[in-house]
């Protein structure tokens, strides 16, 4: 699918998105081996969004599992749906009947209906959640898995045996396997350790805020609109915000929030009063914004 | 080049990363994959099928630089140094070799003409049987340097740079030029046997990286608490926050195992009622792990200030693995310092805790006098599920002990545990009254060393709770 590791690099660029060496390398790497892509990083650095690049730029879909506390694999993986087969078996009670009716015994109703399981027990009834869907789907699929620290460490276990194998097994179908490997992107915000078992199991990513230059190519990519100088200013102010200790820095999303904003009030250049005005595109907290106010002469000092 | 690959991982191991076997054949099969072209793409590789933990990617790169040298920019280097000399006098050695038949010794056209990377790999070659595997300290490196650069034929070089300095002469150079042409070619002779010290550091620290820190750590958890220098004060912090982190993995690793419980029969039928009274969906109890709730009683005189600093320490950076904490100071007075830990970061709650709560530093320990305070005003607030921690040495300066207090409390609690920094041969002796109160308590240890405190506190974690009571 990839040629190679600037092959992925100048895809993503194509689809407007900046992927350092390390991104692309690690991403061709789990084309190749077939392994699951583990993304760290903080909030808003463009995790979930590499996920979205790379279906996009595969035309391959996208299948999401969100996960959150409680997850389980009845809302991951499949369901009966218990309501349809009980409607079903109801509505045909007549033909049911039929079918019995002149069995000898009682033994050989019940073999009868035992014969008819798999009219009940079929993929019609079967309401397929998204990871049963990836793996059966029967063209090539991204997978993300986004926020896997939410879901409980059980949760986990079980997905550590459905990346491993890529097939599930069904106890009324038998065992379903994966036509093709799904690329998987699973994502952290390290809200807790995750078990060593995933992540030996993965590729390991670890994205940070980026580096000035790299930031500097994003907003000029993501807002094109923007005058070159104001780019770098808001870069070197957002970087200088980054080292002021907050409680959330601001993210690269909100870097460009705050630079779209910016071209919309038409500015020209940064100064305090419109640093202040618009700060609250940037830092979300109110500590945080007295905190950025208080240092305002520092940030915007060239 | 799986065996370098290989080497490296050996060199991270040692660096405490925990890298297993199926990754590293993840490593190999992956490096084959990009190919070795590119330096970052191969580092990239290496990361992200070796490094699993964000933490360790600074020891990465910096193990990974160590490594795998970067051959370019050492040969730019080389040649930053050797300066604008260094075309010119190649041109000369040229011709000379061009036109007069100037035979050269293999070694001393590597160190006269060769490239910054060929004296690099020229050196690993030397090194190969110096036994650098017994590298361990720094004062060892003069010796290994010494070790490789005999394994040259130096004596070779200096013929040969007789032989270059008389066909120049005869030439006729002049005294000048000769001069600066001899320094040039020292010059390079000096270069070559720093580029094999370096060679021998670097492999040290390689080898040696977070050794020393490995060795502090483990001498550490083993002094007695109350002979810490001031300096070791301030890197046991670090101990006790590794300590912390290990107690929470393994804690995190025991949550998995927890399979889930019984039929829970109230959710089967309330469910089952959709379905005309079949049980459809089955629901089970989930098992309930109960996490305790702490209080901490700490004497803060100073025979075991440190002791407590480092129980602070520890049990508040695990606060997640109990319900609640609470925290009580004393000397004779006792006060409540849990406030200081909800406002302020561990490490300033901790300072606040031992120099500014509302009881007198300066006072004789009085352990009577404070558990009975502590009954009178605390009883009610106690339950079952509270597991109470006390770290003192009990020497109570004659006063009396009021035993009936600290029995009157375990009443109230599900346990009490003691925590005493004085070996167990002083209990009893002098003005300790701890046989006085170990009735009352459930558990007594001695708390020496960090390495002690672990263990107790690792234990409440883990089996306090399961035991029925």
């Amino acid at each position: 699918m990839f040629d190679s590791v600037e092959d992925v690099q100048q895809r993503f660029k194509n689809a407007r998105y900046i992927a350092s060496r390390r991104i692309s390398t690690v991403v061709y790497l789990s084309e190749r081996m077939g392994r699951p892509v583990l993304i760290e990083g903080p909030a808003g650095v463009g995790k979930t969004e590499l996920a979205k690049t790379l279906a996009d730029i595969t035309n391959r879909p996208l299948i999401r599992l969100q996960c959150y506390e409680g997850l389980d694999e009845g809302k991951a993986l499949y369901e009966w749906k218990y309501a349809k087969q009980l409607l079903y078996t109801q509505l045909l009670k007549d033909r049911i009947g039929e079918l019995i009716a002149d069995a000898p015994s009682l033994p050989d109703a019940v073999a009868r209906i035992a014969g008819q399981d798999d009219a009940f027990f079929s993929f019609r009834f079967l309401s397929q959640r998204p990871l049963l869907l990836a793996i059966q789907s029967d063209e090539p699929v991204v997978l993300l898995i986004d926020e896997i620290d939410k879901a409980e460490p059980e949760f986990e276990a079980f997905l550590l045996e459905v990346l491993s194998d890529f097939q599930v097994s069904v106890p009324e179908l038998g065992t379903v396997k994966a036509k093709h490997v799904p690329l998987v992107v699973l994502t952290s915000n390290n809200a807790r350790e995750l078990s060593d078992g995933l992540k030996r199991r993965c590729l390991h990513l670890f994205i940070d805020f980026p580096a000035p230059a790299e930031e500097l190519e994003i907003i000029r990519l993501k807002v094109p609109e923007i005058p070159a100088k104001l780019a770098s200013a808001v870069v070197a102010a957002v970087q200088k915000i980054r080292a002021l200790e907050l409680r959330k820095p601001p993210s690269v999303s909100e870097s460009l929030d705050w630079a779209r904003s910016l071209v919309i009030l038409n500015a020209q250049t940064l100064d305090a009063a419109l640093v202040e005005s618009t700060l609250t595109m940037l830092v979300k907290y109110e500590k945080d914004l007295e905190r950025v106010k208080g240092a305002l002469d520092k940030v915007l000092a060239p | 080049m799986d065996e370098r690959i290989l080497e490296f991982i050996g060199d991270l191991r040692r660096a405490e990363l925990r890298i297993s076997p199926s990754e590293a054949l993840d490593a190999l099969s992956a490096s084959a994959e990009v190919g070795l072209t590119d330096r970052e793409t191969f580092k990239a590789t290496l990361a992200a099928t070796l490094v699993k933990e964000s933490r360790d990617l600074e020891t990465f790169e910096r193990i990974f630089n160590l490594y795998f040298l970067d051959l370019q920019a050492l040969g730019e280097g080389i040649k930053k140094a050797l300066g604008p000399e260094d075309a010119r006098v190649q041109d000369l050695l040229d011709r000379l070799v061009d036109e007069e038949g100037l035979e050269l010794d293999d070694l001393t056209e590597l160190l006269m003409r060769g490239e910054g990377s060929e004296m690099e790999m020229a050196i690993r070659a030397g090194g190969q049987n110096a036994g650098l595997e017994r590298l361990m300290y720094f004062l060892q490196v003069g010796y290994f340097s010494r070790k490789i650069q005999d394994k040259f034929d130096w004596s070779a070089i200096e013929r040969d740079i007789e032989k270059i300095m008389r066909m120049l002469e005869a030439k006729g150079l002049d005294p000048g030029q000769l001069a600066r042409i001899r320094n040039y070619l020292e010059l390079r002779l000096e270069a070559f046997n720093r580029m094999i010290r370096q060679h021998v550091e670097r492999e040290l620290e390689r080898r040696a990286y977070r050794q020393g820190e490995k060795l502090t750590r483990e001498v550490l958890s083993e002094k007695p608490l109350f002979a810490l220098t001031p300096e070791e004060v301030a890197q046991m912090k670090n101990v006790v926050s590794r300590l912390a982190r290990k107690i929470k993995d393994a804690l995190a690793l025991r949550q998995r195992q927890e399979q889930k419980g019984r039929l829970d029969t109230r959710r089967t039928i309330r469910k089952s009622l959709s379905y005309g009274g079949v049980p459809m969906e089955v629901f089970l109890k989930r098992r309930h792990r109960e996490k305790p709730k702490l209080i901490t009683v700490c004497d803060v005189s100073d025979s075991v200030r440190n002791a407590s600093r480092f129980m602070l320490q520890l049990v508040w950076s695990l606060q997640e693995c109990f319900s609640r904490v609470r925290s009580f100071v004393f000397v004779s007075e006792i006060a409540e310092v849990t406030q200081a830990f909800s406002t302020y970061p561990v490490e300033r709650g901790i300072e606040w805790a031992l120099k500014a709560a509302p009881v007198d530093y300066h006072c004789r320990s009085d352990f009577g006098f404070a558990f009975s305070r502590f009954a009178n005003t605390e009883l009610e607030s106690l339950d079952r599920k509270t597991t109470i921690l006390v770290l003192g040495d009990a020497r109570n300066n004659y006063n009396d002990p009021q035993a009936w207090a600290l029995r009157l409390i375990r009443e109230r609690v599900k346990g009490i545990i003691w925590l005493n920094p004085e070996g167990q041969w002083g209990w009893g002796i002098g003005d300790s009254v701890m046989p006085m109160y170990a009735p009352a308590c459930d558990l007594v240890r001695e708390c020496r060393t960090i390495g002690q405190l672990g263990e107790v506190v690792d234990n409440l974690v883990h089996h306090w709770w399961r035991r029925g009571r």
